[in-house]
Order: structure tokens, then sequence, then C-alpha cells
């Protein structure tokens, strides 16, 4: 098996539905044109990217709402495939995506704990050694005791970001996900974010904040309407994003 | 690595991965009596209900001996209710862990074993029950429960099949589950649970359960368990026959929709 890295040649995404089902439902029993009444969709959410990222690489990918950062970062976490193209990710995969959803909410926040932990793929014993740093880190307290639906949205990110960071990544995959909780957690979230970027073999983020995409990355992907607009080093990269929208406001 | 056909090396990896599935399908019947009182005892206080309510009527009506139509009905009801529920609740197995699809790369079939954990519990929980009604009747045969355990693992491949085929159909079509719980309604009726096999034989009504998976499925376990015999060969055919098309049908439609299934949550 080869080292780690992400492979994408001509990899494209597309999301196709129907935002009347019914009436496509109601076409196809009645024979008729499915045009005639009802609003097909398809959004190109990428379309042929081709990258390589080797072991080693701190990536940043910035881009407008919507320029397909998110999807991309699926693909590369294996959980969106490709709708043509290929997409290889090898290695142990860590995604930080939606800190806010995936939750068992009459489940305590201990449970809770464990599911995400073994989801990200530790082994129980790993799970019971962590448990207590994971707890202490989320500051969550007696609730951890409580069903999460007694949980704030602030809780629920602390829980999730305080587990995902205590795994020990090969490849780490974050969307947008700095800033978590109120301002004593967010300080010490930063703090522990850095250290836990600082251990992934591969690091691949998205974010709309210059400084922290140059702190990190060598090499920016910057993405336009699911295109890759540019790729290259980070400083080129951001200036010329910089440049780009200066002139369009 | 994403694969052409990802969906069988996805479902192996996904039954290696037994400690994950094993927990959050415990946790799921947990979650589930978490704030009730007594909690799983509920499971076995319907059970008894249903089988004493429709037991004392319709053993009267059709003239059954008690001491061997409880037992039966027993038997029938839990197994009736893991099948039922194979279907209904499997058609949520995806729907209800999207949070966990988007979010995390394990392979997805990981929420089917979810499912298959919680309702094998449930239906424990209804063979002790049905242990207390065949002690109670001084019924209780040991021999027959090995005689059993072909019947149980033919139920289990067939259970993991329906939750397959309904999680899967149902991702696309969400309105399959609640229709299914209609079509169970009308199955419940016309698969020898309430009424025992005989009387349909002697009124030329073969047809109704010959014809029918669900009975022969049922068959391998209560057969064994009531007469402390195997159950004739032929419901084993069937059920292998049965099993046969259940996963080539499975296998052919994970392989088509596996890719497709996270864009449809």
């Amino acid at each position: 098996m080869s080292d780690i890295s992400i492979i994408l040649r001509d990899a494209s995404v597309v999301f196709t539905g129907q935002t009347d089902l019914v009436g496509r439902v109601k076409n196809t029993i009645l024979r008729r044109p499915s045009a005639s009444n009802t609003k097909e969709y398809t959004i190109n959410a990428l379309s042929n990217v081709n990258l390589t990222i080797a072991r080693g690489e701190r990536v940043g990918l910035i881009g407008l709402n919507g320029a397909g950062k998110s999807t991309l970062l699926k693909v590369m976490a294996r959980i969106y495939p490709t709708t043509t193209g290929i997409a290889q990710t090898r290695g142990h995969v860590c995604p930080m995506f939606e800190l806010a959803t995936g939750f068992e909410m009459n489940q305590s926040g201990w449970d809770n704990i464990k599911i995400r932990a073994l989801l990200l793929g530790l082994k129980p014993k790993e799970i019971k050694a962590k448990m207590q740093e994971i707890a202490e880190f989320s500051e969550l307290g007696e609730f951890l005791n409580y069903p999460v639906r007694t949980y704030s949205a602030g809780m629920f990110i602390r829980l999730a970001f305080s587990v995902s960071t205590a795994i020990n990544p090969e490849v780490l995959l974050l969307d947008e996900v700095m800033g978590a909780g109120d301002i004593n957690f967010a300080h010490k979230a930063k703090e522990r974010m850095k250290k836990f970027m600082a251990q992934g073999k591969i690091l691949v983020f998205s974010s709309h904040s210059p400084e922290l995409v140059s702190d990190f990355c060598e090499r920016t992907i910057w993405l336009e309407k699911g295109k890759i607009r540019m790729d290259g080093k980070t400083d080129q990269v951001l200036k010329s994003y910089a440049d780009n929208y200066q002139a369009t406001v | 690595m994403i694969s052409q056909n990802s969906f069988i090396p996805n479902a192996l990896k996904s039954l290696l991965e037994w400690r994950v599935w094993l927990y959050m399908g415990l946790q799921d019947i947990k979650a589930r009596f978490r704030r009730s009182a007594i909690g799983p005892l509920w499971i076995l206080i319907n059970l008894a209900m249903m089988v004493l309510g429709a037991g004392m009527v319709y053993g009267v009506l059709l003239k059954q001996p008690m001491e061997e139509f409880l037992p039966y009905l027993t038997c029938g009801l839990i197994l009736w209710g893991f099948l039922v529920a194979s279907f209904v609740e499997g058609g949520y197995a995806f729907i209800s862990s999207e949070g966990y699809i988007k979010q995390f790369s394990f392979p997805k079939q990981i929420y089917l074993f979810r499912v298959l954990v919680s309702l094998f519990i449930i239906l424990m929980i209804g063979v002790v029950a049905l242990a207390g009604t065949l002690l109670f009747f001084d019924r209780f045969n040991p021999l027959g429960w090995l005689y059993a355990l072909p019947g149980v693992a033919i139920l289990l491949a067939a259970g993991l099949g329906h939750i397959t085929l309904s999680a899967y159909l149902s991702a696309r079509f969400r309105d399959l589950p609640h229709a299914l719980s209609g079509i169970f309604q009308v199955l419940f009726f016309v698969t020898p649970i309430m009424f025992p096999v005989a009387m349909l034989k002697d009124r030329g009504l073969d047809f109704i359960y010959k014809f029918n998976p669900f009975y022969y499925l049922v068959d391998v376990i209560r057969f064994p368990i009531l007469e402390g015999t195997l159950a004739v060969k032929q419901d084993y055919m069937f059920c292998a026959a049965y099993l046969t098309l259940l996963w080539v049908v499975c296998i052919a439609l994970g392989s088509k929709m596996d890719k497709k299934v996270v864009y449809m949550l």
C-alpha cells in the first residue's frame, strides 16, 4: 500500500433532484412528459477537479460561499462519491465538518462521546483512556450526565470538538470549524486546534480567514463555482483572491 | 479508495467494525426506554396483553386447546414482530443516521447492522417470554430450542436482507416505510400467526401459506420449539430459495445505490 495521499482525477460531483417529487410520480403514472409541471435541478458542485496532495502537505481551501469547498472536503473524506472521475484518499481520515449535527438526543453526553469516538475510528480501549481528558476539555461537567437534548448549540459544538481533536489523525479535513464555543472556549479551542493541525500528516481545511490560512498552509487552492481557479503558494493565491474581489467591490 | 462497485467491500468492512454497530444498537435500546419507569418490561407487558387478549378470543373462536394455542401464538407474534420491524424500522436505517453518514467516513452498512442489533435484542426479550409461557404449560423442550437454531440463523439473514432492501429504497422513496406498515397489517391476517396451519389445510386454503415466505421464516423456528424436532425439509428449502433471491436483489440494489444514498439524505 502506498503512502498517505489524496488524489483527484477529473473529479466531478453533480447534485440532481426534483423540487416536486409528487408531481413527478403523477407524471410517471399518467405518462405525461416530465418537464410539464415539475422542476428538476442539477447543480455542478464540483467540475473536473484535478489535484494531488502528498504526505506532509498543509492545504488551505478558499472561495466564496457555494464555491464547492465543503463538497470537495466531503469527497476527500470518502463521504461523497464522485459522479464522474476518480477520488482516492489513502490514510486514516479524520473529518471535522458539521459539529452541530449527528447526536443521539436522548442519550447522555458520555454516550455521545463514545459513539463519536467510535465513528472516528478509535478502539474502545483508547476511548476509555481518553474519556476523562475529552470530558475535561469540553468543560461540560455534570451536563455530560444529562441527555444531550438539554444542551445549547454551543455545548454541542464543544462536545463534538473535544472528541474530534482528541484523536491522532493521518488525514485531517476541516470545514470552517474555528471559533467554536463562547469566548473562553474559543481561545482554548484555537490553541488545541493548532496543536491538532500540527499532528496531521495531511491537513486540508477551508476557511474565510486569510490569517489562518497563511499561518498553517504553504499551499492554497482557490475554488470558484466548483472549479479550481488557482492552486499554488499561499501568499500568491491569497493575493490574487483579494485582488479579484477587491476589484469587484 | 472509491472503486466502481463499493457495496460488497464496504459491507465486509462494516462487518469487521462490529464494536461500532453493536454499541450503537445497544444504545438505541437503552435510549428507547431511558425515561420509562419499567423500560423493556413494556415489551413483555404488551406481548402478554396481546397473547392473553387475542389468545382467549381466538382460542375459543377457533376451538383451540389453550395449552397449545397460547405458546403457538406467543412464538408467532414475537417472530412476526421481528419481520415487520426489519422492513419498517429498516427503512429508517439511513434516514435516522443522516447526521453520521454526512459527517464520518465510515461505510454506511454499519447502520444496517445497527438496526439488526436492536431488533435482535427485542426478539430476545420476547424469547424470554416464550420460554416462560412454555414452562408455564409444561411444554418446554430444550432439544427443540436446539433444533430452532438453524431457523434463527435463517431469520437473521432474512432480517438483514429486509433491512438492507428497505433502507436503500426508503432513502429514495420516503413513503415506503408508511406503505410497508400498512401492507404488513394485511399480511398479518394471511400468515398463520393467529390461526394454526391445519385449519387452512382443512379448508383447502393451502395457497395462503404455501407461497408466503414469511410463513416459512416463522415456521423454521416455531415448529422446532413447539414440536421438538426439525421443521419439514421443504420449509428449509423454501427459506434457502427465498434468502438467495433476497440477497441477489439486495446486492444488486446496494451496488446500484450505495454511492447515491448520501445524496438522497
